[in-house]
């Protein structure tokens, strides 16, 4: 039985094409990763960057959300959330830093492309790069570290942003970024934005990649802005509502990455429980009662972590209904599914290693990757302690920040 | 400003060594280790930067002979009333520093605790294992070859399966010892180690202990082979591999004890394996406390050092909670080995259950207080450069080892509820 029968979730909100997508996934997950990893491991040329290009240029991921007067596949719809899980989920399972890599790139189209809101100066600008087949659209995110407190200030001055900021931390891909997101505070207005830059344009500086625990399709990097310039209309997202709906969007990546790699997880796991034999000769490993309790939570935690990853897409899904994904009740929903998702993760990825022992520490068995890739994806979140204010914001009207 | 030393000792229970011999190895881990510590993931394999740190303190610093009695050049410690908590103090110094290393040279002692321990010291083996550690300036490991492909749990669940899991056997040949089996995981296995102590059966499928056999075998004996070092999420200055052996001999006096005092003494090992992990956990706390110091009072939220967010505050407390009172039940378990006569033997159910129950308890605090560490660092978490993600890397083996939590669940309720079924 796969995982999408196993792990229930209200799968009449899928369309046709969300499910051959996610089929097609597995079937590149499988063949470009996971019938490759034990000998290639996690490395970048070998391994990572051709799965890479299949996917976001042969299989065309990059171009699904862009529009098609811009040379994309034109799935630039709130619909797109729940393509985006699917797909992700089975992206995650292979490799949860490719997936990352995507919800990065989806948030940015998202403020950009999506139907009725397009904005074409940027498209103009990014459509060679997205609707590219030879060209990884590496997309990085320069956030808040915590929480809404922008790394980057920018200026604007006879139609252009000069973005500032000196060795700031994106959540990821800082050393190949193609495209920059920056969160920006923006100079004599109280509300941020997120502008949209090249990688190479001018006064960029990306440093070397650094070590780091996990998701290593990810170089990541100190980055710096050196009054780099971008005409006005790459603010993408100006003011509190939109810069916040590119997040929900991240964040709905988020949780569907971690949603693949605890499918993964749950394989290995399960591999483990079949064949495995504790107590002498007397008792295959899911027989336990201790350790299938153990194994019992962690089914849990993937079955609730999926039911509500798809609720949040839903929600991004359809704004006729919930309202737009940058109103504060969505984006506190969103924040606050993601970090679920990823505590959980957190929890059961170690829970099953616990469950494998020195099997689930070795690099061999490849479940520590999913431990430190999703630990890793958690971080781009940012601290809980401070998503909480945000929470206590909206349903109590805390004004506590 | 607080230092790592503000978090509570049981001051009237430690050893005289303790602040002598902590103090020493801190400067050691300030200079040899810590400034290196971050290339060691990928040093796993050649042991590059991690061997000369070994070297100082094992070989130079002598510290790999402190279990031998003084007239074999060791420093007599088996035979003190301080040997759980001088043990205690050491690992959670060099576990402040590497855990990977504090397993290391913490599974040095480990075998030996067999045969240099009161009140069962065998003095002909320790005369003839100390030339290997004592006669040396260069770092030598012993390592504890317990685990086998079909499970390690099951091999120190004693109790209930008595060792009748063990495959490897050792067949009395004439003066000799002829030992087969395949062992895989032991510390210090990965082509390092000097001096294997063996856990065999002499009768495959026997629950009688007098069949658990505890052997010690030199590495260079014929017929005694070491695989490459496995790769590991972390703790990459601990090297574990496969070892072979093939039709092994060894003098019939390197059992460790005979017929049921092996069995019984091996309790012992897990007694202390599992006190020594506390240590790791307690001094990993240490560090984390130190370096996330840092960066809450360096990075700002709201004009304001993050430390001073009132909701970070609630974390912070709680993670000095935690440092402060692994650090507490750490050295009890620790006077609990140093003094048997109150406490009980070491090997005794009792002693086993409770140490275990430390280990398990704060191994699981450790990886919840690490896990919030790094998320209250941001992306900053993730970087090696903090040092924090390594130590999540590291002490998540701590949880897993020893038989794994569940063993560890296992036998504390049969202790405590007095079950006799699980
Ligand atoms: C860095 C490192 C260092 C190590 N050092 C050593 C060493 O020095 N010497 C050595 O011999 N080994 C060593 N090991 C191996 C380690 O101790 C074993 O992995 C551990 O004891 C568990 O054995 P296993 O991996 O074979 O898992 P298994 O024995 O298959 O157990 C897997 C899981 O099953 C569960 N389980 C097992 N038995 C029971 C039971 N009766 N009831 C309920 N649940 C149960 C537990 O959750 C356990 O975690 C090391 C491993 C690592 C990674």
């Amino acid at each position: 039985m796969s995982e999408h029968d196993l792990f229930p979730f209200a799968h009449e909100w899928l369309s046709d094409m969300d499910t051959s997508l996610a089929a097609n996934l597995e079937k590149w997950a499988a063949s470009e990763l996971m019938e490759k990893r034990l000998e290639l491991k996690e490395d970048y040329a070998g391994l990572l960057e051709p799965a890479m290009r299949k996917l976001c240029l042969d299989i065309g991921l990059q171009r699904l959300l862009w529009p098609e007067a811009y040379g994309g596949d034109g799935h630039n719809t709130p619909a797109a959330a729940l393509t985006i899980t699917a797909a992700l989920e089975q992206v995650a399972r292979g490799d949860t830093s490719i997936a990352l890599l995507l919800s990065g790139m989806w948030a940015l189209q998202s403020c950009m492309a999506m139907e009725g809101k397009e904005n074409p100066e940027a498209c103009e600008a990014f459509a060679d790069l997205f609707a590219s087949k030879d060209t990884l659209a590496v997309t990085s995110l320069v956030l808040p570290l915590f929480r809404d407190e922008p790394q980057a200030h920018a200026k604007l001055s006879r139609g252009a942003w000069s973005v500032e900021a000196k060795k700031v931390r994106p959540i990821a891909c800082g050393a190949d970024a193609a495209v920059f997101g920056v969160y920006c505070s923006l100079d004599g207005e109280d509300e941020a934005g997120l502008i949209a830059l090249p990688g190479d344009a001018k006064g960029v500086k990306k440093g070397k990649a650094l070590l780091k625990t996990g998701l290593a399709a990810s170089r990541n990097a100190d980055v710096t802005f050196d009054k780099t310039k971008a005409p006005e209309g790459m603010c993408v997202a100006r003011g509190r509502e939109a810069c916040r709906a590119a997040l929900a969007w991240l964040y709905l990546g988020v949780s569907a990455s971690n949603v693949g790699a605890l499918f993964a997880s749950y394989e290995i796991l399960r591999e483990w429980g079949d064949n495995r034999v504790i107590k002498g000769k007397d008792q295959v490993f899911k027989n336990n009662p201790l350790t299938s309790a153990v194994m019992g939570e962690v089914a849990k935690e993937i079955a609730l972590d999926r039911m509500l990853t798809y609720n949040l897409a839903r929600v991004l899904a359809a704004p006729d209904v919930y309202g737009e994904a940058g109103g504060e009740r969505n984006f506190v929903t969103a924040c606050m599914v993601a970090q679920q998702v990823a505590q959980s993760a957190e929890k059961a990825i170690g829970n099953a290693m616990e469950m494998m022992a020195s099997a689930g520490y070795a690099t061999e068995w490849n479940l520590e990757r999913y431990w430190r890739d999703t630990k890793t994806m958690q971080l781009c979140l940012g601290p809980y302690e401070l998503a909480k204010m945000d929470y206590a914001r909206y349903f109590y009207q805390s004004q506590a920040r | 400003m607080r230092s790592i030393d503000d978090f509570t000792r049981p001051l009237e229970n430690i050893s005289p060594m303790d602040d002598p011999l902590g103090l020493i190895v801190r400067d050691w881990a300030e200079k040899y280790v810590i400034p290196h510590r971050r290339k060691f993931d990928e040093d796993y394999v050649d042991h590059k930067f991690i061997e000369p740190a070994f070297d100082k303190l094992m070989g130079e610093m002598g510290m790999q002979r402190v279990l031998f009695p003084e007239n074999m050049g060791g420093w007599g410690f088996g035979r003190s009333d301080h040997v759980g908590t001088s043990m205690y103090r050491i690992m959670e110094e060099v576990a402040r520093a590497d855990s990977g290393m504090a397993v290391a040279y913490g599974v040095v002692y480990w075998p030996l605790l067999m045969i240099a321990v009161e009140p069962h010291v065998n003095y002909e083996l320790c005369k003839e294992f100390a030339p290997i550690f004592c006669d040396t300036e260069e770092a030598r490991f012993a390592a504890n070859a317990m685990t086998e492909p079909q499970g390690g749990s099951d091999i120190e669940n004693m109790e209930i399966l008595g060792g009748s899991t063990i495959q490897t056997t050792a067949v009395l040949d004439g003066d000799e010892w002829v030992i087969n089996g395949h062992k895989l995981w032991p510390t210090n296995s990965g082509g390092v180690c000097n001096l294997f102590g063996v856990v065999c059966t002499t009768n495959p499928g026997s629950r009688d202990p007098d069949d658990f056999a505890f052997i010690f075998v030199p590495a260079d004996t014929p017929g005694c082979t070491q695989g490459p070092p496995y790769q590991k999420a972390g703790m990459a200055a601990d090297k574990n591999g496969d070892i072979w052996f093939e039709n092994v001999r060894v003098p019939k006096s390197y059992r460790a004890h005979g017929p049921g005092l092996d069995a019984m003494y091996f309790k012992e090992m897990v007694s202390l394996g599992n006190m020594a992990s506390t240590a790791f956990v307690g001094g990993v706390l240490l560090n984390v406390w130190e370096r996330l110091y840092e960066f809450v009072s360096e990075e700002t939220y709201k004009g304001q050092p993050l430390k001073e967010h009132d909701a970070v505050a609630g974390l912070l407390a709680d993670i000095a909670r935690d440092a402060e009172v692994v650090r507490i039940v750490g050295y009890q378990n620790a006077r609990m080995m140093d003094r048997p006569d109150i406490y009980g033997a070491r090997w005794s159910d009792e002693q086993v259950a409770k140490a275990r129950l430390y280990k398990y308890w704060s191994a699981d605090v450790g990886m919840e207080t690490l896990g919030k560490a790094m998320n209250l660092m941001s992306v900053y978490g993730a970087d090696r450069d903090w040092d924090i993600e390594k130590h999540w890397r590291d002490l998540k083996i701590v949880q897993l080892w020893l038989g794994g939590k569940q063993l560890g669940q296992a036998e504390v309720a049969r202790w405590f509820w007095d079950l006799e079924t699980v």
